[in-house]
């Protein structure tokens, strides 16, 4: 089964961009312009990353950090990449301390995303072989 | 960046779809259409497509009240153009219940707009998150109560769907999750509690649907547990207003006759 990509961004070309060109590297690829709409796809979808823009329609900042805790609650291996744009070293700090697995400002080339997105996943399937040893 | 939302487009004509799921009961010449739970797809090509992630969205969004009164006003508008008088599931949120005042006369306003009976009316209720607003919503149950419309408590034995819940529904029907119902056949634990279902729907006068059913074998150690009213892709999967038009199901058509062992119409 393929990996499956959560991106959450308020910006349409960036979700077009992104699902293209994930779709394309053999991902499957779900999009969400709002919070509500990301949280309802991670309630009902396991995802192996979540590319999140900080700056969402009505959120921002360390507030839009609320959505990493939720992601881990549901799904432990599930890496987080913050992709945003206009942030502050306090939100920055504070996502590290959150333990988001990458802080990368926009813009950012979509081959170095991918790079990025194939070493997490290694360690995707490095957790999700450790789990089914220890099942 | 301003942008429609998802809700915006749910919203917008033609954003929701019905499939309808047919419910059976045996009779003694077979399996024959009981009712239509009526299954709402959300616009096609997004997210929301899914009901279950529609449905997490409206609740998200704290918006269920305006999404049970949308879907609501599809499904009446879509059963209104089939043949017959199918008896009408309608899924729709415990909270919607309780915090929607308004929602029994609006019922009742879209079933009179429709030309849809009363009493071909069930109120599925669903929840997955904790609510209770006891007084306002045993009131809404009432008024439907009242009018001949009944109430059925969706995926009973999970979530918030419990002893409580069918305390203050008092339901006609009690609709066992797939859960509980799959594997049953070989699984003396899942029996136990379907067991307990049925002896609890019966001293509420009620009656038990199971749902999920997809092996024979199921579907015979639920008819032998005294269970009549099944769900479930073996006997039909959701499906269009026409398709259940050309499958004879609204005019009584019998599926798996009782003479037959294994099932004599194929999908």
């Amino acid at each position: 089964m393929p990996h499956r990509i959560l991106v959450v961004d308020d910006e349409e070309p960036v979700l077009f961009a992104m699902r293209d060109y994930f779709s394309a590297c053999g991902y499957g690829v779900d999009c969400a312009q709002e919070l509500e709409e990301a949280l309802a796809l991670i309630d009902n979808i396991r995802y192996s990353i979540v590319f999140l823009d900080l700056r969402l329609t009505g959120i921002g900042g360390v507030e839009g950090l609320e959505i990493v805790g939720y992601v881990r609650e549901r799904c432990p291996w599930t890496r987080i990449v913050i992709l945003t744009a206009g942030t502050t070293p306090e939100v920055e700090r504070e996502a590290h301390r959150r333990n988001v697995d990458a802080f990368l400002h926009k813009p950012k080339p979509l081959p170095q995303l991918a790079r990025i997105a194939y070493g997490l996943l290694e360690t995707v399937n490095d957790t999700q072989n450790a789990s089914r040893q220890n099942a | 960046m301003i942008h429609k939302t998802l809700l915006d487009r749910m919203l917008e004509p033609g954003g929701l779809s019905v499939l309808f799921q047919p419910i059976f009961e045996l009779k003694e010449e077979g399996w024959r259409l009981h009712a239509l739970e009526c299954l709402i797809r959300g616009p096609r090509g997004t997210n929301i497509e899914q009901a279950s992630i529609l449905f997490d969205y409206a609740r998200k969004k704290r918006e269920e009240s305006l999404v049970d009164r949308a879907c609501l006003t599809t499904v009446l508008k879509e059963a209104a153009k089939l043949p017959g008088e199918a008896h009408l599931c309608i899924n729709v949120h415990a909270s919607t219940l309780g915090r929607d005042h308004g929602f029994a006369a609006f019922v009742k306003e879209m079933a009179a707009e429709h030309a849809i009976s009363h009493s071909r009316l069930t109120i599925e209720i669903v929840e997955q998150v904790p609510f209770w607003d006891g007084p306002s919503f045993s009131n809404t149950l009432e008024e439907f109560r009242s009018t001949g419309i009944q109430i059925a408590l969706d995926d009973v034995g999970l979530g918030q769907s419990n002893y409580r819940m069918a305390l203050y529904c008092r339901p006609d029907y009690f609709k066992v999750d797939r859960h509980f119902v799959q594997g049953s056949h070989k699984d003396v634990y899942r029996q136990a509690i379907l067991e307990s279902i049925s002896l609890l729907a019966r001293r509420f006068s009620a009656r038990v649907v199971v749902e999920g059913i997809e092996m024979v074998e199921d579907l015979d150690a639920t008819t032998s547990m005294g269970i009549d009213l099944v769900q479930g892709y073996l006997l039909s999967p959701p499906i269009t207003g026409p398709e259940l038009i050309e499958k004879g199901f609204l005019e009584g058509r019998i599926i798996f006759p009782r003479e037959a062992s294994h099932p004599v119409t194929v999908f």
